[in-house]
């Protein structure tokens, strides 16, 4: 790979990470919020390098070799002014990034993926009295199938997530959850009865209350609701993280 | 295709060096002019905005391919900026007989050392590679360098906190991985000291370091953006292998295995090869696997550390196919071992 194109590669992948983490919130489809100062980091850096690349190396390939190698430098056999050709293909993330940038994980993975088991809590505080109760996925569950004091008991709850058709009839309505980026995403889904399956991927707030089957506060209570109501939302900023919805404003 | 790859370079100049050069600055100036690099570019730019109409790579499984794929990437870039970075500033800044004083003479005890020393370097696995093979370049042992490349990415204190709140009332857990993951790194520079051979390591590229009259910065750049040039090359490669797991095999294969204790180990441990998830975020990947036993889990976050795709890829790239083979195949089956062993005195 010559200079030119090395020069290029550095630029495009560094305006690609600026483009992605700085002007725009596009890099939350891929991995936490958390990485977004070390994303610009990295492509100011590379941006600088691939300038001062450019700038500096400016004698050419052929002069570079005259600094490294004249003659006895040659023993040492390491050419810089070329990189590996396997370094063509970091021209696909980085144009990928700036032109064509693939879609936050949906349905189709949701589908394919088994429900995340909740954590154990041993202690649940006292639910607000607000009616419908803002809930995440996880907590509805975790209040269904854990809590010993029954406190959601006919209680209304307002969740949010996109829709998941579930082969066989019915939809889920789901959230995945990013630990570090969406290679480790996992999947939260709450059955929903008594409304036609939406669209997949639909982003949707339901309010419901829980859906009897098996015992509730424990193991074997689904986790399910009863739909009363449903309204489209846009995709949360926050859409990989497992709180409460922030609307794009 | 005129010579850019650097192992031909090493080969042609390990026999008589002398004679190569003038011949090789001809061929240098052989070389197609610049405009085909940006011909090249522009092609690439105009077949993905091409490709962006056809309806195959919208394909939800083509998609969430694309996503995942591009997430390992952009993960890992950070990281392995971090690698490179440090990897040409040991190169350039460092003076040559730091580390040779400062580990123990003996090869056998300078691999627990530098296992240890792994503690230092705070990141994902990717930052590992390029700083081990800066530490052989500058003259450490490969054996101890390996014990580093190993233990670095699972027992850093940024891994080892995480994997505190992944697994919240088991401090056991955070031992036992600290344990483990250290006997593997020792157990595995001791292997290479008995039985490794130097001829399946690449050629080991040897940067003098600082060489007088030269500019210690230029050296440290043009090092750094070679070696993450060619770094990021594999990394790509190892991201798509990666993917191509993730989005094919079916998470209810997981259910199958879990019931088997001796399966659901070494199933966990092809998982981790397969998954490759950073080092920082495996343990809240072990922690949902809920159905395996807690040996089983910690397999996970012994094994992933140090083999995955694209782990693989990048080693492969740095020190050659003959070894990445080798060194993976013996360092999952010391991991998984250690783990048994640790897993089952702890947890």
């Amino acid at each position: 790979m010559k200079r030119t194109a090395q020069v290029l590669l550095l630029v495009l992948t560094g305006l690609g990470l600026l483009h992605t983490a700085l002007f725009t919130d596009l890099y939350l489809r891929y991995v936490k919020e958390g990485l977004r100062p070390l994303l610009i980091i990295s492509g100011a850096l590379l941006l600088l390098l691939g300038l001062a690349h450019a700038a500096l190396d400016r004698g050419s390939a052929d002069e570079e070799k005259h600094d490294h190698g004249h003659d006895p430098g040659h023993d040492h056999g390491h050419d810089h002014s070329t990189a590996p050709r396997i370094a063509w293909l970091l021209f696909l993330p980085a144009l990928s990034l700036l032109f064509y940038a693939p879609p936050a994980l949906g349905a189709y993975t949701a589908s394919h993926a088994g429900s995340e088991a909740v954590k154990q809590q041993k202690r649940f505080a006292a639910l607000p009295a607000t009616s419908p109760l803002p809930m995440t996925l996880t907590d509805f569950t975790t209040r269904v199938q854990q809590d010993k004091e029954l406190a959601i008991k006919g209680r209304s709850v307002e969740m949010t997530g996109f829709a998941t058709p579930v082969r066989g009839g019915g939809w889920d309505l789901t959230r995945i959850i990013f630990t570090c980026c969406a290679a480790d995403a996992q999947t939260v889904k709450v059955h929903m009865y008594g409304t036609p399956a939406p669209p997949a991927n639909t982003w949707l707030a339901v309010t419901g209350t829980w859906h009897t089957q098996g015992a509730l506060g424990t193991r074997t209570a689904a986790a399910a609701l009863d739909v009363h109501g449903t309204r489209n939302i846009a995709q949360p900023v926050n859409a990989f993280t497992d709180d409460l919805p922030l609307t794009p404003s | 295709m005129p010579k850019t790859d650097e192992l031909l370079d090493v080969t042609d100049t390990a026999i008589p060096a002398v004679v190569h050069p003038p011949e090789r600055r001809r061929r240098a100036l052989r070389r197609p002019p610049p405009t085909t690099a940006f011909a090249l570019a522009l092609g690439l730019a105009a077949a993905v905005l091409a490709l962006s109409g056809t309806p195959w790579l919208n394909d939800p499984a083509v998609a969430a391919w694309r996503t995942v794929c591009l997430a390992i990437t952009v993960q890992a870039l950070p990281f392995l900026l971090l690698g490179t970075a440090l990897s040409g500033a040991i190169n350039a800044f460092v003076p040559a007989d730091l580390f040779t004083k400062v580990l123990p003479k003996r090869a056998a005890l300078a691999v627990p050392v530098a296992g240890i020393a792994g503690v230092v370097l705070p990141g994902c696995e990717c930052a590992s590679v390029p700083v081990a093979n800066s530490l052989i370049r500058r003259g450490v042992t490969p054996a101890a360098a390996f014990a580093f490349l190993l233990s670095a990415p699972a027992i850093n204190p940024i891994v080892l906190t995480a994997t505190a709140v992944a697994f919240p009332g088991s401090p056991a857990m955070v031992l036992a991985r600290l344990l483990a993951s250290l006997a593997t790194a020792a157990v595995m520079g001791w292997l290479w000291l008995w039985l490794g051979r130097e001829e399946w390591l690449r050629p080991v590229v040897r940067h003098t370091g600082h060489r007088p009259g030269h500019s210690r910065f230029t050296e440290f750049r043009l090092g750094f953006q070679h070696d993450f040039l060619h770094a990021g090359g594999f990394l790509v490669l190892g991201a798509m292998a990666a993917a191509t797991f993730n989005v094919t095999v079916p998470r209810s294969v997981l259910d199958t295995f879990s019931g088997s204790p001796w399966l659901s180990v070494l199933f966990l441990a092809a998982l981790a090869v397969v998954l490759a998830v950073c080092s920082e975020a495996d343990a809240f990947v072990a922690a949902s696997l809920t159905g395996f036993s807690p040996t089983a889990r910690l397999a996970f976050m012994v094994v992933g550390p140090m083999v995955d795709l694209k782990l693989i890829a990048l080693q492969a790239g740095t020190f050659g196919r003959a070894f990445a083979v080798r060194f993976s195949t013996a360092t999952t089956v010391v991991a998984v071992a250690a783990s048994v062993l640790i897993g089952g005195a702890l947890l």
